[in-house]
C-alpha cells in the first residue's frame, strides 16, 4: 500500500518560487503520513501560501471536485498548486485543475499489502500468475529479494537473506513450511517456472 | 467506478490439474474489496463448480470478508482445520498467504485457486496502486515523484517503458506502441504542459531503484502494524488537540439565572417529579425521585424557585423531555439533607451504596448508568475495580484536570468504592498523554500495594470499558456481556470524585467538570452546575461561530462520540463531558454514499465488527441483516465513520439499526 | 593432436583445474591476461566473472574472447542480474560465435550489494531458467519456440554451495539445474573436507562432475569475515589460528599450504577444483605446485 514522505527542502523550495495553494490529504494518516513535517514546512512558507485545504481521501475525485467547486475563487487566483498526498492524489488534482501547474509535495513509497489501513506481514507482487501452490503459500516474488521462482540463490547465511541480513531467506521459509505441511516433495517436482510479464499488461 | 477486485479464478486447465490431486477440499473465498458495494457478492465456489464438476470433492464453502486480515480471519477459520480436508482459497495472494500461514501450524495444505490481478498494467513497473477510491489514477510508489515536471501524469506507471526523460519513438498517432488503445502518456504530458504554457524541460533523470531502503520500510511497517493491535485490536489515533485546554485550571463557571434540570439524566427510567411549580427549593434539594430499580433522583443545583416544568430539548436524546426550570436566587442556601460521613470507613457497604443512589450519582464518562446499580452486591464475584482515567476522546480534559487538581479526593473516592465492592485489586488506567495527571495520581498510589497505576498507550477508544478491561487485565468481556462477567467493575474518575462528594461531604451530584474546547474564543475547564443552559456557555465562552451552521458544528462531548447539537435551548446534564466546536468537514457525510469495500472500517473497529454491512444493509433498511452482523455489540465509538473513505454516516445507520432490529413490537 | 577441452577432460576423468579472472574496473585487461598465460599449462580453463559482487567492470564476454584469442579456454560466467531474457539469449548466441562454449549460469548477486545500489535489478530469469533457455538454444529454438538459424553448442555449468543450510534445499535446486541442462558444477569455497565428502556422497547419484571451490585465505580477519558474512562458508578454527599465527610476510605461504592441503584432500572426492584467487593470482602456481602428489 502507498505511504508518503516529504520531498527534500531543495525540491520544495524550487516549487515555492511562486505562490502556491496547498492541498493536504488526511486519508491514510492512520497508517503513516508526514503530517508534522508538512505542517512545520508550511509554517515556514506562510507568505508563499495562498491557501490551505485539508481533505480526507484526496484521491477520491468526487471529494476533491466538491471542494474545488466550493472554493473556486480561492484556488483559481493562485499561481500554482502543491499537493501533499500520494501520487494518486496529485494526479487527481492535476486532472481536475489541468490549467494549473500542480506539484507533488511528497514522494510515495509502498509497504506490504494492497491499499488499506493495515500494513500486512506478507505482500503480493501483483504478478497475475499465483505461484503459491508451488511454495506452500509463501510468495517467492515478494519474500525473495531477487524474486526467484525455482529455488534459492546461494546467498543465504544462517538462513538470512544476503540482501537484508535481518530477514529470513524466503526460500528457506518456503522449504520449512512445505516440510511442516508434509509437502516437501513439491520442491522436487519437475519443471521450470518462468514468469510471463505479458500477463501484467494484458491483465491475466 | 472501476471494479478493482484483486483476484480472478485460475484458468480451467490449471484448476483441473490442481483439483485432480486433491480428494476432499473446503473452499474459502474472499468477499472482495475495492468495488462498489451495491449487491451481495455471488459465491465464487459456485463459479468453480460451473467451470469444473468437483461437487463430490467440495466439502464446504465459506465466505470471509477481508481474508488478508489475519487477526480476524484466524478467529473465523481455525475451527475449519479439524476435518483433515485440504483448504482451497479464492482470493488475492495476500489472502492465500494469510490462510497458509494460519494453516501451517495445523499441517494443512492450502491450494491457491485464484490469481491476483496485476494492477499497474505495466511490465516495467509491475507495482501499481489505485487510491482509496475506484478512480483511474495509479501510483507505483517509486519514491521519487516526477509529477511536478510531467504536468501531473505519471510516466512511471503510464508509460509502458516507464521512461522519465521523454517519449520513445514508438507512439503512432499519439497511441502507445504496446497498446494502441492507450494514449502515449508522453504525448499527454506534452499537451497538458502546452496548455499550462510550461516548458517540457526534461532534465535527464535517472531513477534510484533503492531510494526507499528496506530498513526504513521495515521501520514504518513495524510502527504501523504494532499500533493496530497495541492494547486492543483496531482503534485510531485521531488529532488529540488536548493542548487547547490541558493546562487551564478548573474554573468555577458563573452561576446562571435560570437552570433546566431534566428529569431523565441517566440510563433507565426518568425520575418522578417531587416539587411543584412555584415551590422554593434549596441547593441540593431533591426535585425528582427515583422511579424504579434503574433510576436515580435529581437535585436542585441552586437555591431558588421552581418557575415551571416544561419540555426542553434533551442534548443526548435529541427530543423534547420534561425539565424543571429553576430561577436562581444566588443565596446558595443548602438543603438540610446535605450531611457528610467522613467516618465512612465504619459504615456498611449497603448503606454507602444507598447514599450513592440517593445522591443521584450516574456514570460521568458520558454513559450515565446509575452507579449504585454497579456497586450493589453483584451476582458474579468481583475481584478487580478499574478506575477509568483514560479520557481518550480528543479535545476533552475534564477528567485530566480533575486528576491533576483533585487527586486526593479521587483517591478517597476510590477507597470508598473499593470498600463497597470489597475487592483487593484496584487498577487505575491513564493514557500516556496525561503526564501531569499520572504524576499526581502516582504520588498517592505508589505507597499502596492494593492499587496499581497503569500508563496506557494513547489510542482511541482506550477509555471504552471493554477495551480498558482488555488492556489492563487481559480479560475479554464476552460478546454481549458486561464487565461483571469477567469479575470487573469500571468507574470513571469523575464518578469516583462524585462518590467522594456524596459520601464525605453529603453533596448530591449537582455539579461536574466539563471541557469547553475547539473553536470557542474562551476555551477552558469549568466546574459547572448541572442544568446550566447551553446559551450561557456559548455567551461566556464565545461560541458565536455556531450560528454559521454551514461551517461549524457543535458537539456535546468530543469530536468522536460527541452528540451533534442542532438546538441550543438545552442544558448541561450529568453526562455532559464538555462541548467541542469544530469546523464542518469540507466533504459531506451522508447515509446515501456508496461503500467501496475499502475495508478500513473493519481494520479499526475495536469490537471486531464489520461496519460496512451496517452501511449497506442500513441503507437498504434490512435491519435483521444488521442484527446478523451483531450490530448490538457496537459501542458507537465512531472509528468506522472517522476512517470511512466514502464518508458514510455509519453511526447514525447503526443507531437506526439497533432501534429497528431489536425494538420490534 | 588437437588440444582437449574442459568437457572432454572431464569426460575422460582427468582431475581438472580451473581458475578465475576478475576483469578490471576499466580497460586495463592486459595484466590479467598475462597472469593467465603464465599459468596456462597448469590450468585447464579460466572462469571470467560477470560483474562480480555487482560491481561495474569490464565485460565477461569480451574478456572470454580475448582468452580464446590467446588459446586459453574460458568459462563464461553469465548472471541474470543485469539482462532480461532477450539479452541473455542474445549474449549466449554471441558467446558461441565468439568461440566461447563453456557457460556458467548464475543468478547473480543483488544490485544493492555492489557499487551501483540504485540500479534496477532485473532478475527476469534465474539460474535454473537460464540453463533451460541455454539448453533450448542448443536444440535450435529460442525460449518461445522460434527456430534458430544456426544453433549453438555449449558446455553448461552451474554452481552449488556444499556448506549451505539447509543442504537439502541446495541439492533440490542442484537437481533442477541438472534437469535444466547443467553438465558440471563449481562449488562455493570449501574448507571442511569432512562435510564436503558428505556432500559429495549425497550428490554422487547425479553423476555430474563437480569442481571443488578453493579460495585463498589472505588473513585470519578475512576468514572470520567470511564465517560471519559469506553464505555457505565456514573456515575451521584451525586454519584461522594458522593464519593468525603467521607473520605478515609468511601469510601467503601459509595460505598456499592450506589450499594445497585442501586440494590434496579433494583429489579423491571430486572431479576437479576451481580456484578463486581473488587478487592473489600470482600464488596460483605455488598452490598447484604444493598440491602435486
Amino acid at each position: 500500500m502507498l505511504i508518503t514522505k516529504l520531498k527534500s527542502s531543495n525540491e520544495l523550495d524550487e516549487f515555492f518560487s511562486k505562490k502556491l495553494f496547498v492541498f493536504k490529504c488526511f486519508g491514510c494518516s492512520e497508517v503513516y503520513f508526514p503530517e508534522e513535517e508538512i505542517n512545520n514546512f508550511a509554517s515556514g512558507k506562510q507568505e508563499k501560501i495562498s491557501g490551505i485545504a485539508q481533505i480526507d481521501y484526496l484521491c477520491n475525485e468526487d471529494f476533491a471536485k466538491r471542494y474545488i467547486e466550493k472554493n473556486v475563487d480561492r484556488i483559481h487566483n493562485c499561481e500554482g498548486i502543491i499537493v501533499f498526498s500520494c501520487g494518486v492524489g496529485v494526479q487527481v488534482v492535476a486532472r481536475l485543475l489541468e490549467n494549473k501547474a500542480v506539484y507533488p509535495g511528497c514522494n510515495t513509497f509502498y509497504l506490504n499489502g494492497f491499499q488499506g489501513l493495515t500494513v500486512l506481514e506478507c505482500d503480493c507482487g501483483q504478478c497475475g500468475q499465483c505461484y503459491l501452490n508451488h511454495t506452500g503459500g509463501i510468495c517467492p516474488i515478494t519474500s525473495c529479494a531477487k524474486g526467484l521462482l525455482n529455488g534459492p540463490c546461494g546467498g543465504a547465511k544462517n538462513k538470512k537473506c544476503e540482501v537484508h541480513p535481518e530477514v529470513d531467506c524466503g526460500w528457506i521459509s518456503i522449504y520449512e513450511r512445505l516440510k511442516k505441511i508434509n509437502e516437501g516433495s513439491t520442491l522436487k517436482k519437475k519443471g521450470v517456472l518462468i514468469r510471463n510479464f505479458e500477463k501484467i499488461i494484458k491483465g491475466i | 467506478m472501476i471494479d478493482y477486485t484483486k483476484y480472478q479464478i485460475k484458468a480451467e486447465e490449471e484448476l483441473r490439474q490442481l483439483l485432480d490431486s486433491v480428494s476432499d477440499i473446503l473452499v474459502l473465498w474472499c468477499k472482495k474489496c475495492y468495488k462498489t458495494f451495491e449487491k451481495e457478492e455471488e459465491s465464487e465456489c459456485e463459479k468453480i463448480l460451473k467451470i469444473l464438476d468437483v461437487s463430490d470433492k467440495l466439502k464446504g464453502c465459506e465466505a470471509i470478508d477481508f481474508l488478508c486480515n489475519r487477526y480476524l480471519t484466524e478467529k473465523k477459520i481455525s475451527s475449519l482445520f479439524g476435518s483433515g480436508y485440504g483448504i482451497g482459497v479464492i482470493s488475492c495472494g495476500l489472502g492465500i498467504q494469510t490462510v497458509s500461514k494460519i494453516a501451517e501450524s495445523k499441517g494443512v495444505k492450502v491450494f491457491a485457486l485464484a490469481d491476483t490481478k496485476p494492477q499497474s498494467g505495466n511490465a516495467t513497473s509491475i507495482r501499481g496502486y489505485h487510491g482509496i477510491t475506484l478512480g483511474t489514477e495509479k501510483c507505483a510508489g517509486c519514491g521519487q515523484c516526477y509529477l511536478g515536471i510531467t504536468g501531473g501524469f505519471c510516466p512511471v506507471v503510464d508509460c509502458a517503458k516507464s521512461l522519465i526523460n521523454g517519449p520513445c519513438g514508438g507512439a503512432k498517432d499519439g497511441k502507445c506502441e504496446v497498446n494502441s488503445e492507450k494514449a502515449c502518456v508522453w504525448v499527454e504530458i506534452f499537451k497538458r504542459m502546452q496548455k499550462q504554457e510550461r516548458n517540457l524541460d526534461v532534465i535527464s533523470q535517472i531513477r534510484d531503484n533503492n531510494v526507499f531502503t528496506f530498513e526504513e520500510n521495515r521501520k514504518i511497517s513495524t510502527f504501523s502494524l504494532s499500533r493496530r493491535t497495541e492494547n486492543f485490536y483496531g482503534g485510531l489515533h485521531p488529532y488529540e488537540n488536548k493542548h487547547i485546554t490541558e493546562n487551564l485550571a478548573i474554573e468555577k463557571f458563573p452561576a446562571s439565572k435560570y437552570l433546566y434540570i431534566f428529569l431523565l439524566q441517566h440510563t433507565g427510567s426518568p425520575a418522578s417529579l417531587c416539587v411543584k411549580e412555584g415551590e422554593i427549593v434549596k441547593l441540593g434539594q431533591k426535585i425528582g425521585e427515583s422511579s424504579g430499580l434503574i433510576s436515580i433522583p435529581v437535585h436542585s443545583p441552586v437555591s431558588g424557585k421552581v418557575v415551571t416544568i416544561e419540555e426542553k430539548f434533551h442534548p443526548a436524546l435529541l427530543i423534547n423531555c420534561p425539565a424543571v426550570v429553576i430561577q436562581n436566587d444566588f443565596q446558595e442556601e443548602k438543603d438540610s439533607s446535605i450531611k457528610g460521613y467522613p467516618e465512612w470507613e465504619l459504615m456498611q457497604s449497603d448503606d454507602l451504596t444507598e447514599i450513592i443512589r440517593e445522591k443521584g450519582i450516574a456514570g460521568l464518562g458520558g454513559a450515565m448508568f446509575p452507579t449504585h446499580v454497579k456497586l450493589r452486591k453483584p451476582k458474579n464475584p468481583v475481584d478487580t475495580l478499574i478506575i477509568n482515567g483514560c479520557e481518550c476522546e480528543p479535545y476533552l480534559n475534564a477528567d485530566n484536570r480533575l486528576m491533576i487538581e483533585r487527586a486526593e479526593q479521587i483517591f478517597e473516592g476510590i477507597k470508598i468504592a473499593r470498600k463497597i465492592l470489597s475487592v483487593d485489586n484496584v487498577i487505575i488506567g491513564i493514557e500516556d498523554n496525561k503526564s501531569q495527571a499520572i504524576e499526581q495520581m502516582k504520588k498517592l498510589t505508589e505507597r499502596e500495594s492494593w492499587i496499581e497505576l497503569k500508563e496506557l498507550k494513547t489510542k482511541y477508544p482506550q477509555g471504552a470499558e471493554k477495551m480498558l478491561i482488555k488492556t489492563t487485565t487481559g480479560r475479554q468481556v464476552p460478546e454481549g456481556g458486561l464487565p461483571l462477567d469477567v469479575g470487573v467493575v469500571v468507574l470513571n474518575v469523575g464518578t469516583v470524585f462524585a462518590i467522594y462528594q456524596a459520601i464525605v461531604n453529603g453533596m448530591p451530584l449537582i455539579k461536574r467538570v466539563i471541557t469547553i474546547s475547539g473553536l470557542f474564543e474562551k476555551p477552558g475547564n469549568f466546574e459547572i452546575s448541572i442544568g446550566t443552559p447551553l446559551k450561557d456557555i456559548l455567551d461566556y465562552c464565545g461560541g458565536g461561530k455556531i450560528n454559521d451552521k454551514e461551517s461549524y458544528c457543535l458537539r456535546m462531548g468530543g469530536p468522536m462520540m460527541g452528540i451533534i447539537q442542532t438546538e441550543f435551548d438545552t442544558a448541561v446534564i450529568k453526562g455532559t463531558t464538555g462541548y467541542t466546536l469544530i469546523n464542518i468537514n469540507p466533504i459531506d457525510v451522508s447515509e446515501e454514499n456508496i461503500c467501496i469495500k475499502c475495508g478500513r472500517c473493519v481494520d479499526v473497529c475495536p469490537m471486531e465488527l464489520y461496519p460496512l454491512y451496517y452501511a449497506y444493509y442500513g441503507k437498504n433498511q434490512l435491519w435483521d441483516k444488521c442484527a446478523e452482523y451483531k450490530v448490538k455489540n457496537c459501542i458507537e465509538c465512531g472509528c468506522c465513520e472517522y476512517v470511512c473513505s466514502s464518508k458514510i454516516s455509519i453511526v447514525s445507520l447503526i443507531k437506526k439499526a439497533k432501534k429497528n432490529a431489536y425494538n420490534k413490537t | 593432436m588437437e588440444k582437449k577441452n574442459l568437457s572432454q577432460k572431464l569426460k575422460e576423468g582427468k582431475f581438472v583445474i580451473t581458475s578465475e579472472i576478475g576483469p578490471p574496473k576499466g580497460t586495463n585487461i592486459e595484466p590479467h591476461l598475462k597472469e593467465a598465460e603464465h599459468i596456462k599449462d597448469e590450468v585447464d580453463a579460466f572462469n571470467v566473472t560477470d560483474l562480480q559482487s555487482s560491481v561495474m567492470r569490464l565485460g565477461s564476454l569480451a574478456t572470454c574472447r580475448l582468452l580464446v584469442e590467446r588459446e586459453l579456454e574460458p568459462v563464461f560466467q553469465i548472471t541474470c542480474r543485469d539482462r532480461n531474457r532477450l539479452a541473455l539469449q542474445s549474449d549466449l548466441l554471441s558467446a558461441y560465435v565468439l568461440g566461447v562454449k563453456n557457460v556458467l549460469c548464475l543468478t547473480g548477486d543483488h544490485t544493492t550489494l555492489g557499487d551501483h545500489p540504485d540500479a534496477k535489478p532485473v532478475f527476469d530469469l534465474d539460474s535454473v531458467s537460464l540453463l533451460k533457455v541455454a539448453t533450448e538454444l542448443m536444440n535450435g529454438k529460442d525460449m518461445k519456440g522460434n527456430e534458430l538459424d544456426g544453433k549453438p553448442e555449449f558446455f553448461l555449468g552451474a554452481v552449488v554451495s556444499p556448506g549451505y543450510e539447509p543442504l537439502e534445499l541446495q541439492i533440490i535446486k542442484m537437481e533442477k539445474k541438472i534437469e535444466a541442462g547443467a553438465r558440471f558444477f563449481q562449488t562455493q569455497a570449501v574448507y571442511d573436507l569432512l562435510s564436503f565428502e558428505k556432500f559429495m556422497k549425497a550428490v554422487e547419484k547425479y553423476n555430474v562432475p563437480i569442481l571443488g571451490g578453493i579460495v585463498l585465505l589472505k588473513s585470519a580477519g578475512m576468514a572470520k569475515y567470511m564465517n560471519e558474512k559469506v553464505a555457505g562458508v565456514t573456515v575451521p578454527e584451525k586454519y584461522i589460528k594458522m593464519m593468525a599465527a603467521a607473520k605478515k610476510e609468511e601469510r601467503a605461504k601459509v595460505s598456499v599450504q592450506i589450499a594445497a592441503e585442501l586440494i590434496k584432500g579433494m583429489k579423491g572426492l571430486c572431479q576437479g577444483i576451481h580456484i578463486m584467487p581473488l587478487g592473489w593470482e600470482k600464488y596460483v602456481p605455488d598452490v598447484l605446485e604444493a598440491s602435486r602428489i
